[in-house]
């Protein structure tokens, strides 16, 4: 039900900008649009339906986690 | 690519100082109070002076390349591939920073004023307004924030109502563990204020209107943020004390909450709740339109707008997605976030710094 609703606002959006990208025939504005616009559907799809998606803020904090303790027990 | 659009020396004057105060209002003077305890408001003056010199670097960068932003500055200096790699870090730096503020203000909203509306609707809303922001412009936005600086200031002196339950002891014994405490608070504040200013040189050489003249506005806005910081830590710890600030999420909230003039005047917390959402929104702006345009340059469109609204809508959902509990956002706010801003923010100028100049010798 609530999918609907981010389905409405992607075609909200659609209807705001694909116009002027179409009359000034804009390709590539309206190629990186269009990819931008599914990554957003899907995202906020995913989150309705509570898939797990991979976090990107867990896996940055892994990978900087050494790093930052080294600097944390340097600077205590 | 670059906007056709110039502010005045005065505009961008606001901007940096709404940046620099950004969450202070509520959040920092917490995590401050954590590490340095009853000198929390030692580390606000050093990082002040430390953030100048960082702000004096950017300076030099915005003057070896006026009519430039970062983005362009990273391709001229590092060459297309390489430039276009170190904007597209800075880029998702500033889309983390956007969107954690973003949640942010949701989750302050959600616990402290609406508890009953599910927080993606808050999200939603904030983001219509940063959306629109972004979409309509620099020098819209710019002007926008003018005007709510002189509410945030008027707001700002109902702060100081607080006086009456000031107490002494709090800060003392001034300096109890020595300097070293003090070090990574330091390093804290500086990463999220003069670190990340980086992001306003998508605006500083080129599109303010008399780039000498915004040099010295740059540090002025600076030092502004930094007293308005100083000036919050300083009464949260006076009046609540340090074992408590640090215990709290929102310490000035409860800073407010306290303020009761001849139990006339009290429970005025949403005035500050008003003043922390203007800050924030404009600081979430800056990093948004950072965003929005450094992907602009990297895809090399002819403007970023088309791309707003699309960004804004997984903005949103990423706000919504990217702190399951709040452990999870306090340990990034002390550990990844502070080390990807220090590399952005702190190293990777001083590169474009140094080659900058050796290629223009």
């Amino acid at each position: 039900m609530i999918s609907i609703v981010v389905i409405v606002a992607a075609l909200i959006i659609i209807a705001i900008d694909v116009p002027y990208l179409k009359r000034n025939k804009l390709k590539k504005e309206r190629w990186a649009f269009t990819v931008l616009l599914l990554i957003g559907v899907g995202l906020s799809i995913a989150h309705i339906f509570h898939l797990s998606l991979p976090n990107p803020i867990r896996g940055i904090n892994t990978i900087l986690q050494p790093l930052s303790n080294y600097l944390y027990e340097l600077l205590t | 690519m670059l906007e056709n659009e110039k502010i005045s020396v005065h505009q961008f004057r606001v901007l940096v100082t709404f940046f620099t105060i950004g969450t202070s209002i509520l959040v920092y003077p917490s995590v401050l109070a954590r590490y340095a305890k009853q000198d929390a408001w030692l580390v606000v003056i050093i990082s002040i002076g430390i953030g100048l010199a960082v702000l004096w670097m950017f300076s030099k960068i915005a003057k070896l390349f006026p009519n430039m932003n970062i983005a362009q500055m990273n391709e001229k200096v590092f060459g297309k591939w390489l430039g276009k790699l170190f904007t597209v870090l800075m880029v998702w730096n500033a889309f983390l920073a956007s969107g954690e503020l973003l949640y942010f203000s949701g989750a302050f909203f959600r616990i402290n004023l609406m508890p009953e509306i599910p927080i993606e609707v808050l999200h939603i809303m904030t983001a219509l307004l940063l959306v629109m922001a972004v979409r309509i412009g620099l020098e819209t936005f710019s002007r926008a924030a003018e005007i709510f600086w002189v509410l945030f200031l008027f707001l700002f002196l109902v702060l100081f109502f607080v006086i009456p339950e000031i107490k002494f002891q709090h800060v003392q014994p001034v300096l109890e563990n020595g300097l070293k405490p003090l070090l990574f608070p330091t390093l804290i504040l500086l990463s999220f204020t003069s670190f990340n200013a980086i992001y306003l040189l998508m605006i500083f050489p080129a599109h303010v209107s008399n780039p000498q003249k915004a040099q010295k506005a740059f540090y002025i806005g600076l030092i502004i943020g930094g007293i308005i910081t100083f000036i919050t830590t300083i009464l949260a710890i006076l009046v609540l004390g340090a074992e408590l600030t640090a215990r709290l999420r929102f310490p000035v909230y409860l800073l407010a909450q306290k303020i009761n003039v001849g139990e006339f005047v009290k429970r005025i917390e949403v005035i500050v709740a008003t003043m922390w959402f203007i800050a924030v929104y404009f600081k979430m702006i800056l990093y948004f339109y950072a965003c929005c345009l450094g992907i602009g340059q990297i895809l090399n469109l002819k403007s970023y707008r088309p791309i707003v609204l699309p960004m804004g809508m997984i903005l949103t959902a990423f706000a919504s997605m990217m702190f399951p509990n709040v452990v999870e956002q306090q340990q990034w706010d002390i550990q990844a976030i502070l080390i990807l801003s220090i590399i952005a923010g702190g190293l990777l100028p001083l590169l474009i710094l140094i080659v900058g100049h050796v290629r223009s010798k």
